[in-house]
């Protein structure tokens, strides 16, 4: 490498692409390169997001060879204002994972590859920490862009939920689901969003509010999100908050009961839409095919579905079991009203004020520190990104600090429909902190 | 004797349920009514039909259902090769009617829930081999479940058609489409018929199974716990030998669609033609099967006979009962009470004609070969129409209206009868 970005500037498209390819090898950022010239500004996309004739494999083996004939509403807001899709992201199969390691061949990070990048929106964190003018369209269900920003050293917008259609991104959670941004800062973030808010007609739950930025400098932690925090997590965030104050910006301590419920509550919820959205891949119509046709259709079923991954599967079965009749009322209700519960004290402080807190509860850990733990211990690492993307409250992470070589992120949080103030805060921010982003990868 | 229904009709809306494509037209090349919504592709989204919405509304109110002030879906979860998503799309708890009932003659047949649900796809079974026709996917449809109120052959008849006349003031026209589910006790233990078409079938199915009940009773067997099938050539009904165990749906929120608001939607009115018979010849003094017969099926009869008086109520219904004998049927009210001023209690059809102002001679549609003989003749004196054809809409409805002019044929009748003759000349 050279110790540069890659940029398009120079070498033209095709040394470019040749470029990331050769990064690519190496990192896993991209599950697909498009090698077609491309002109204007660039944008990578998740590959749970439909581009048109672009394959769109969300990272399973089940999609495989699927090429959508239609572009997300997304994509084509972005399409139309002249930006061009470069290639499509790797991820955790379908969105699950917050390491990135649920995928066929996971991403690596690219201040050192034996760190995980975080997911699920893992290859979107990667290719921008690589690509210098350029937005990665990520999405995040529980935390999928907060978490790889944070260990990838990018700045990642989780919008509102129902601020930018859904139309074309591949199911996980679909009252959880949300496209947003990756990018190295405020203004290349501020400059997609714009083109791709708004109502879409094919997509229900897209709102046509306006998007505001009532700005704010009062600064709220939430105090008993902090006890399961690494203490050398907090010291740093310590130090964040002190920069701030020193900033004109007011901390103020609070306590939001019910929050300790909100990682269970999420993945009740999650799992329980996820094994229906799941329920489409039959292995006959797109995607991986089954050949046997002499097959009756429970078994013809059962060997398409032995294409997910573990983690999807483990998913599917949780949830089916937490939709069962008998036990609907035990889980599922009760997480609905935990989720309620947590909407109404969340949006009671954030009409007062943002809301901080450190992205993530560890420092970056070893793909073989975290590849065996179990999947409570991986879920609880969510501890921190879960609350506002259950509650679809905008936020966004950014790095702060630099430690041994590794970034670390802090999350803001603001109210719904007020994602700008987000942007705004950042900007304020970076005038007086310098990013260090990983341009030498080799 | 205990029978309940679970019915499905399919709502008379131009497009699909969730999704733009054409519900019932053009439906001859299977397959060519599909898009990524129907089709279930990954990263598409159902957005609600809001003419089904309102029709189901209507519907509801006329069951005299319980309407609450928002209505939602559910995903009813289970696999097979017809259901695209994995999943059906349908109503339950935010079901848009709930706790009505059909009044039969004083008895009220319950009715538990009016839900709007899509239809699957339709699989062709073939010797050895399948093949799925997605032009039914998401095709909107009412279930209708009453509770297991009706006790006879009788009220099952009678029930039907009720439910069938209430359903055409609506629009709906269940001679068309119409699945079925039975359930029969007659002792203990409930059978379960499924899948039955049609009203004929299902009256049918259901005397047998009364019978096959009846017998097993009186010959002191037991009758199991089972689903059934019917089988039109056989007249009977046969055991599915399916494992009777409590289904398990895994019914969920569906997370793509919303709450919608029912207070105000455009809803028809709700009419039950058979209250409005028994009013209608209550207030007049007239046999009330007759006025029946009269507006169960013709919304137009029942309008014309509210809009007149007692006095001339008489003369009205021998009136309605004078068009049908003349096999008119396209009456409109400004003829009805031109009419109604005359005495035409004795009167020939050619007269009656005369004074309805449609001469006998123009009022017979021409046969099939004086109209294409004269289609033909205008295309010969005028080139540039057969030149222009069929593809040109100008040309086209400048002959429709020719031909409709001249031969008093409808508007379809008349395109089709141009296109016909423009190939056989094109061929030629």
């Amino acid at each position: 490498m050279t110790g540069k970005f890659l940029s398009l500037k120079g070498e033209g498209y095709n040394g470019f692409v040749s470029q990331l390819k050769h990064a690519n090898e190496k990192l896993d950022a991209f599950n697909f390169i498009d090698e077609k010239e491309k002109n204007g500004k660039i944008i990578s996309v998740k590959d749970n997001i439909c581009v048109k004739g672009m394959p769109a494999t969300a990272s399973s083996k089940i999609l495989h060879g699927y090429i959508p004939g239609f572009n997300a509403t997304a994509i084509e807001r972005l399409e139309n204002s002249g930006f061009s899709v470069i290639g499509k992201t790797n991820m955790d199969e379908f969105g699950f994972g917050s390491f990135g390691l649920n995928s066929e061949h996971p991403a690596k990070n690219p201040y050192n590859e034996e760190y995980v990048t975080g997911g699920s929106s893992s290859g979107s964190a990667v290719a921008t920490a690589l690509i210098k003018e350029h937005v990665s369209i990520a999405e995040s269900t529980g935390g999928s862009i907060s978490a790889p920003a944070a260990f990838c050293g990018v700045v990642g917008l989780t919008p509102t939920y129902g601020a930018i259609s859904r139309y074309g991104l591949i199911d996980y959670a679909s009252s959880l689901d949300k496209i947003g941004f990756m990018g190295k800062g405020a203004d290349s973030i501020r400059e997609v969003m714009e083109k791709t808010v708004g109502s879409d007609p094919k997509d229900t739950t897209s709102l046509s509010k306006a998007i505001s930025n009532k700005n704010t400098h009062k600064l709220y932690v939430i105090d008993n999100l902090m006890g399961g925090i690494d203490e050398g997590i907090k010291d740093r965030f310590e130090g964040l908050l002190a920069k701030l104050s020193a900033k004109d910006y007011e901390i103020e301590h609070v306590k939001i009961d019910y929050l300790e419920y909100s990682v269970p509550a999420y993945y009740i919820l999650s799992m329980s839409e996820a094994s229906t959205n799941l329920a489409k891949y039959q292995g006959f119509k797109y995607g991986f095919k089954v050949k046997d046709f002499s097959l009756n259709y429970n078994d013809f079923f059962m060997s398409a579905r032995k294409q997910f991954g573990k983690e999807a599967k483990r998913r599917v079965i949780l949830g089916t079991f937490i939709r069962s009749k008998s036990i609907k009322q035990k889980y599922y209700e009760k997480a609905l009203a935990i989720r309620h519960a947590i909407i109404a004290r969340m949006g009671k402080i954030l009409k007062e004020g943002f809301i901080i807190m450190p992205t993530m509860p560890i420092f970056t850990p070893k793909i073989s520190e975290v590849s065996d733990i179990s999947p409570v211990e991986a879920y609880s690492m969510d501890m921190l990104t879960v609350p506002p993307n259950l509650c679809g409250f905008p936020h966004i992470s950014f790095p702060y600090f630099y430690e041994r070589g590794m970034p670390l992120g802090a999350q803001v949080i603001t109210d719904h429909f007020n994602d700008y103030s987000l942007l705004d805060f950042l900007s304020e921010w970076e005038s007086g902190f310098e990013y260090k982003f990983k341009e030498e990868v080799g | 004797m205990k029978i309940g229904l679970e019915v499905h009709v399919a709502l008379p809306t131009k497009t699909k349920l969730f999704c733009s494509d054409l519900a019932y037209e053009n439906q001859e090349e299977p397959n060519s009514n599909v898009c990524p919504v129907c089709l279930g592709l990954p990263g598409a989204k159902p957005v609600l039909n809001q003419k089904a919405l309102e029709i189901s509304a209507g519907i509801a109110k006329a069951l005299n259902c319980e309407i609450g002030e928002k209505t939602w879906f559910v995903r009813k979860v289970y696999f097979y090769p017809d259901l695209p998503k994995g999943y059906q799309i349908t109503q339950l708890d935010g079901a848009i009617g709930i706790k009505g009932y059909v009044d039969l003659n004083g008895k009220k047949i319950g009715i538990r829930r009016v839900q709007i649900e899509e239809d699957p796809a339709r699989i062709i079974r073939e010797k050895d081999y399948s093949l799925i026709d997605f032009n039914r996917s998401g095709v909107p449809l009412n279930e209708i479940v009453t509770e297991p109120d009706i006790a006879s052959l009788e009220e099952l008849k009678g029930f039907i058609e009720e439910l069938r006349s209430i359903l055409y003031y609506q629009g709906v026209n269940i001679n068309q489409e119409l699945k079925t589910d039975l359930n029969i006790s007659l002792a203990e233990n409930r059978v379960e018929i499924k899948n039955v078409t049609g009203v004929r079938n299902l009256i049918a199915a259901a005397e047998y199974e009364i019978k096959r009940q009846s017998a097993l009773i009186k010959e002191g067997k037991e009758i199991s716990l089972e689903t059934r099938s019917y089988r039109e050539d056989e007249n009977e009904t046969v055991s599915s030998r399916e494992k009777e165990t409590e289904e398990e749906y895994g019914f969920t929120f569906e997370p793509d669609l919303t709450f919608y608001d029912t207070t105000k939607l455009a809803m028809q009115k709700a009419v039950i033609a058979s209250n409005a018979a028994k009013e209608l010849a209550d207030i007049n003094e007239y046999n009330e099967k007759t006025i029946r017969e009269l507006v169960l099926f013709n919304k137009r009869n029942l309008s014309l006979l509210e809009g007149i008086s007692k006095e001339e109520f008489k003369k009205g219904v021998s009136l309605i009962e004078k068009f049908a004998s003349f096999g008119i049927e396209d009456y409109s009210e400004e003829e009805f009470m031109k009419m109604l001023k005359r005495d035409v209690s004795s009167i020939e059809k050619d007269s009656f004609l005369q004074l309805l102002g449609r001469s006998n001679k123009t009022e017979e549609k021409a046969d099939k070969e004086e109209i294409e003989s004269g289609i033909k003749e205008m295309l010969y004196l005028d080139k540039t129409l057969l030149e222009r054809g069929i593809n040109d809409g100008k040309a086209m409805s400048f002959m429709i209206g020719k031909v409709k002019e001249k031969y008093h044929v409808t508007g379809k009748e008349a395109a089709d009868f141009i296109q016909k003759v423009i190939k056989s000349m094109l061929n030629n």
